[in-house]
């Protein structure tokens, strides 16, 4: 095997026992990122002399040090929205071209105890703001298993990046399924915590309530591995949770005892035939296994896209403005302030960013908020109160994780709320607080398949183990063949 | 519950936000397009439906006040687009000046 093909875990138990130097690993993966990215396009910087002195450093530690680091000599890609100091952080926008940090996001120092070489950034939806990563400003990112459809977004680039074999792990965030419909799309693990869990400090906000930062793996025992590593209580994120998070257990799933909802609401329009005809097949499988394959009602589900297209835009309306031309980031000329505002702003921000801030802040507005904004909250009420009356039933809830599949460049992009509608099966988790995974399911026509499993507030325990009981149920075929891959 | 171009005007100087006037007809017209999507929430009876604003009901913490360490200001002007006197510049606040 070779040292690209390890999971995070393997390379990281290797190196803590120098069968593996984290250099041989690092230059490994150097050499693969220069044959296959050029094919793939999901590193918006890279930095692998930084990665190279990293991995130097933790090869030198003392072994008693090396020895307790849970992810040393691991490789890792962090998405474009979160700080870090060795390179630029621009969340894929023109107005943050060249900004470098003046501190780590709390998850990037946290990898960086915890023995982990940060790679590069990766490419996005600009500031996290579609489904597709074509919003970007600077490149364009490719489905490593089509190389002319999208890679989904917003965490485009991790998720590429994790499924071209360039990294084991990456780290993307997930307002309303930018983990989830991109793992769905390249074939890998994204998994999306319970609100709270993952500090957000140094994490660029877009819409508050909703974000929430997560791992994308080639499986879900890395996935739990980085999870361990950066979730936990911070003093500098004043909405993270003081509850100690648990882990999942090592034995396997016994299946007659889990209780598994289907919504029965999710089976509508828009479906794709492979998705649904794959659904079918993933519970006739889970049945066979002894699991309990129950309907389950979720009847506000039908209301969701409308109300985070509300709150989401809401919140990033505000968040956003922040970005001003005055204390960072790019600024247009103006005869006075007012007019150096807007124009920074309308050069500065890309199309889907500016119709979002405009449609946030109308929704705000004086004679709009409670109707649009109060209104969305309130719905989101009713979407909780689905959620805790199924789990009061079930262990966990199964839904395809996107109702398509990676579709072409250009497919979607032009209309807007299409793009909108993509999110129908993950924004819920969101609007809820509520942790959910994506798991592959195989290939439909040679694109990943990826099923969806949401567990009640806080439940990560046993939604990963579910979720690693599914894998080994419907284990993953290989990885695409790219840059001269035999 | 569609927009006017003089609804978008207003919300687009709410906004900071200068629209080119070529431009101001396309984006009303998307703009109305989600907002149509949205009337469909009126349909929900919410009369009795208290808001979410956050999904965990934590109580805002606090902390000691207490002075901590921070950015200096090289660090926190690194960035900055016209740093000056350890300060950060900006156009005149009152129009007819660049300085």
């Amino acid at each position: 095997m070779r040292i690209y093909e390890m999971t995070a875990g393997d390379i990281a138990s290797k190196v803590r026992r120098k069968e593996l130097s984290a250099t041989e690993c690092m230059e490994e993966i150097a050499e693969r990122i220069g044959r296959v990215e050029p094919f793939v396009g999901a590193f918006l910087h890279l930095n692998l002399d930084e990665a190279m002195r990293q991995a130097r450093a933790i090869d030198n530690l003392p072994s008693g040090e090396r020895e307790r680091l849970p992810l040393a000599g691991v490789p890792v890609a962090v998405k474009d929205n979160m700080a870090t100091q060795t390179m630029p952080t621009t969340a894929a926008s023109k107005i943050l071209e060249g900004f470098v940090a003046p501190y780590d996001a709390t998850v990037v120092s946290r990898l960086r105890h915890a023995g982990a070489v940060i790679v590069g950034k990766t490419n996005m939806d600009e500031f996290a703001m579609g489904s597709s990563t074509e919003h970007s400003a600077y490149q364009l990112t490719r489905n490593p298993w089509d190389q002319d459809r999208v890679p989904g977004g917003s965490s485009g680039g991790s998720a590429a990046a994790v499924a071209a074999q360039m990294v084991p792990v990456a780290l993307g965030s997930d307002t309303g399924g930018s983990i989830r419909q991109p793992a769905s799309y390249c074939g890998v693990t994204g998994f999306k915590p319970t609100y709270g869990r993952v500090s957000r400090y140094g994490l660029i906000a877009f819409a508050s309530s909703l974000d929430q930062i997560g791992p994308l793996a080639r499986n879900v025992d890395d996935a739990s591995l980085i999870y361990e590593v950066i979730a936990g209580y911070d003093p500098l994120d004043a909405s993270s949770l003081r509850v100690e998070k648990a882990l999942p257990k090592a034995t396997d799933v016994s299946w007659a005892n889990v209780r598994i909802g289907v919504p029965k609401q999710y089976g509508s329009s828009g479906l794709d035939a492979g998705v649904q005809a794959r659904l079918a097949e993933v519970i006739s499988r889970l049945e066979s296994q002894g699991a309990s394959v129950v309907e389950v009602s979720l009847p506000h589900t039908e209301y969701a896209i409308a109300a985070y297209y509300l709150v989401a835009p809401a919140e990033a309306s505000s968040n956003l403005s922040r970005f001003d031309g005055v204390r960072y980031g790019y600024r247009a000329p103006g005869a006075d302030l007012l007019e150096m505002y807007e124009n920074t702003r309308a050069q500065g921000f890309g199309e889907e960013v500016k119709r979002r801030i405009l449609l946030g802040t109308h929704a705000l507005s004086a004679g709009y908020y409670d109707a649009y904004y109060l209104k969305a909250q309130k719905i989101r009420t009713l979407i909780r109160q689905d959620f805790e009356q199924a789990f009061a039933a079930v262990d966990v809830i199964l839904t395809p994780t996107t109702p398509d599949l990676a579709f072409r460049f250009g497919e979607k992009s032009q209309d807007p709320l299409q793009m909108y509608l993509s999110d129908v099966y993950t924004v819920t988790a969101n609007l809820a607080g509520i942790p959910a995974i994506s798991t592959p399911a195989g290939l439909a026509g040679g694109l990943p398949v990826g099923m969806q499993w949401l567990g009640p507030i806080m439940g990560e325990e046993s939604l990963l183990h579910i979720a690693r009981g599914f894998e080994k149920l419907w284990p993953s075929e290989g990885w695409p063949a790219l840059g001269g891959d035999a | 519950m569609a927009l006017s171009e003089e609804q978008v005007k207003h919300v687009a100087r709410l906004a900071r936000l200068r629209l080119e006037t070529g431009d101001i007809a396309q984006v009303t017209r998307d703009l109305g397009r989600v907002l149509d999507y949205m009337t469909q929430l009126n349909a929900v009876d919410t009369e009795n439906v208290e808001p979410t604003m956050h999904v965990i009901g934590l109580a805002m913490p606090l902390r000691e006040d207490r002075v901590e360490p921070s950015l200096t200001a090289e660090a926190a002007l690194k960035n900055a687009p016209d740093p000056r006197d350890n300060m950060f510049g900006v156009p005149r606040i009152m129009d007819g000046g660049d300085s």
